[in-house]
């Protein structure tokens, strides 16, 4: 069976199928269909209140979908959440650290909660940082507290990560070696990962899969290759020979209006952008893409299709 | 299971250093001051005779030297018995075990939620309940040892106060002592716990606890006389009631009492009865000054007939009590009790616990 972004169900480590979360009158996420492919790192990415963090706290268990359902590696969380839980590593939004505990005693305590917790597998994580196992948690830095808190994940050994905007509150440093971290740690475990963040540059080059989400609904769930080589940019609203307009938007400096195209399947991306005198297309970075169907969601800017 | 409940211990250290140092203290001064009372060997006669400052009344003669020693003693004694100190240690002794249970009940689950840590640990353990269960096990080993230490120093403290008395056969601050203790920390503890996992917050977890704990204790006893022990209650008559010493008094507790007639509930008019049947004797001859001093046994009379009527055909006054010697039967039902609202107040935490959201 195909799913979105190519994926099929018997790859699949997470899959959202209809999924609805509404908080009072606010929607959240409206029916949002998404795979995760198994061994993929995918970029969930969209703006603040795009519904990131409560898609990643439904797959937790810690929000209940008022339509549709997730299955993290098979398994409904809100039916079944231990089961489900013991299948993921999760890193939350701020880092979430104990503050009267030392970091060899948040090891500790992991090990206690989670049967299949590898404190020597964590250990060698943070040692690999020149992180103090008997430095108080509340002592360290952003950066090493949000290392804290991915060893933590890593260290239950989970075949799911999931990653809320871990990156959002450390230096450039700190997101360079956390992001390092994880890469190794899913390259050697060939777990899956799902990092959410709203700062495309981060996880660009991170990620292999790029989910965008807008205003609750997924924008486009695609291979990151293919999203950067099936999308142009162009200074004008006419469309190129066989391409869809997916969002205008301001560029750079602010002063023309940039639109975001996308390419029909199978289309030369070379050929393909130049549609009339003096128009020219150019390949469009990642955040442009983003920007594209985030002004399409949002209903900003020239709205084309 | 033993690592989450030393953790839990570390991550409240500030609590559980307070409340160890309370309980300590208090359990400290409360045998100080059964020390001070002891050590003063007051004869039992010399308390029993004292009758306060006043015993000497204007133009009497003067005591003689041993009853003015042992009124000295009587008086030295209940100086420290009514003083400041031992006042202070009382207070605290009804109290400590609330503020003892909210203290580490508050924070136990609403911090985590307060401060981001409760996504983490719930997302390592699949179990919530077990999660909980560790630091609830943590509070109860906490506080169960804690406050049993100062019931019992209570106990020593109240049989120093009435050194006549047998503290397990009397109702004396009954519920300010003994075992009882720990059940009242326990069930402040478990109202605190399950009101900080309702609301996610400390502190209006820890007012509403402070609110609600002081008034069912301030109510306590007056709700367990009027709706519990009431059915209990065994008759005792005017007669039996009239040969008790202060002490015994002290023993029971007094519900309530009613008028009986014939041996039955008599719901008539006692004084309208007293005015119509009562005869005044004059068994006494004025004094010098022409005081009649006293009017000997009452006689009740039929006003028809004027023959005296049988005992039985006069209302009597029948208290009914719970006797000091069900005690402990009294305390294990209270105790009882308590932790059933601990329990109570336990399943609605370890129900929501796994509802709520953890931020």
């Amino acid at each position: 069976m195909a799913l979105a972004g190519g994926a099929s169900i018997g790859t699949a480590a997470l899959v959202a199928h209809g999924l609805s979360k509404r908080f009072k009158k606010k929607v959240a996420l409206d029916k949002v269909d998404l795979t995760v492919p198994a061994g993929s790192v995918t970029a969930l990415v969209g703006p603040n209140g795009a519904g990131k963090t409560t898609l990643i706290r439904v797959c937790m268990a810690f929000e209940r979908p008022n339509a549709g359902g997730v299955e993290v590696d098979g398994v409904d969380p809100w039916k079944h959440r231990s089961e489900a839980l013991r299948r993921v590593g999760y890193v939350p939004q701020t880092p979430a650290v104990y503050r009267g505990l030392s970091v060899e005693e948040h090891l500790s305590m992991a090990r206690s909660l989670h049967s299949g917790f590898d404190a020597d597998y964590a250990r060698r994580r943070l040692d690999q940082l020149g992180i103090p196992l008997d430095q108080r948690a509340d002592t360290l830095s952003g950066g090493q507290a949000a290392q804290l808190g991915l060893a933590v994940a890593l260290g239950t050994r989970a075949r799911i990560l999931l990653l809320d905007e871990p990156l959002a509150n450390l230096d450039p440093l700190a997101r360079r070696e956390f992001i390092q971290v994880l890469l190794d740690a899913v390259k050697s475990d060939g777990s899956t990962a799902l990092l959410s963040s709203h700062i495309v540059t981060d996880v660009e080059d991170a990620c292999d899969r790029l989910a965008i989400l807008g205003g609750g609904k997924v924008r486009l769930d695609c291979p990151l290759e293919e999203a950067r080589q099936t999308h142009r940019l162009t200074e004008a609203d006419s469309p190129p020979p066989g391409a869809t307009a997916v969002g205008s938007f301001l560029g750079k400096g602010g002063k023309t209006v940039m639109t975001l195209w996308r390419l029909a399947p199978g289309d030369d991306p070379g050929s393909a952008p130049n549609s009339g005198p003096g128009e020219t297309s150019e390949a469009a970075s990642l955040e442009d893409v983003v920007l594209g169907y985030l002004a399409a969601g949002r209903g900003i800017g020239l709205q084309l299709n | 299971m033993l690592t989450r409940i030393w953790l839990t211990y570390k991550q409240h250290r500030f609590e559980t250093i307070a409340i160890a140092l309370v309980c300590l203290g208090l359990a400290a001064a409360a045998l100080i001051e059964a020390y001070r009372l002891n050590s003063m060997n007051v004869p039992l006669k010399c308390l029993e005779s004292w009758q306060g400052a006043y015993m000497v009344g204007p133009g009497q003669p003067p005591l003689d030297a041993a009853t003015q020693r042992c009124n000295d003693m009587a008086q030295a004694f209940s100086n420290i018995k009514t003083g400041t100190d031992a006042g202070l240690v009382r207070m605290l002794l009804a109290f400590a075990p609330l503020l003892v249970g909210i203290v580490f009940g508050a924070p136990i689950v609403a911090r985590e939620i307060e401060t981001g840590t409760a996504p983490l640990s719930w997302a390592l353990s699949g179990s919530r309940r077990r999660w909980l269960f560790s630091k609830v096990l943590a509070g109860v080993l906490l506080i169960v040892p804690l406050m049993l230490v100062v019931g019992l120093a209570a106990d020593v403290f109240e049989a120093a106060q009435y050194p006549d008395l047998n503290v397990y056969a009397s109702y004396i601050d009954y519920v300010s002592r003994g075992a009882i203790l720990v059940f009242w920390a326990l069930a402040a503890f478990a109202g605190t716990f399950a009101l900080g996992t309702l609301l996610g917050r400390t502190m209006p977890a820890l007012i509403v606890a402070l609110v609600v704990c002081f008034f069912v204790r301030g109510s306590w006893e007056a709700g367990m006389n009027h709706f519990v022990l009431r059915p209990f209650a065994v008759q005792t008559s005017l007669e039996q009631s009239a040969n008790y010493t202060p002490d015994s008094w002290y023993n029971d507790i007094s519900l309530y009492q009613t008028v009986y007639m014939d041996g039955k509930p008599w719901d008539g008019d006692v004084n309208a009865w007293w005015m119509e049947h009562q005869q005044v004797q004059v068994s006494a001859t004025p004094d010098a000054s022409g005081f009649v001093p006293g009017g000997g046994e009452p006689v009740y009379v039929d006003p028809a007939t004027n023959k005296p009527l049988a005992p039985s055909q006069v209302p009597t006054y029948v208290n009914f009590v719970i006797p000091g010697a069900w005690y402990w039967n009294v305390v294990v039902l209270e105790s009882g009790l308590l932790l059933l609202g601990s329990l109570f107040c336990g399943v609605i935490a370890f129900v929501w616990v796994d509802r709520r959201r953890p931020y």
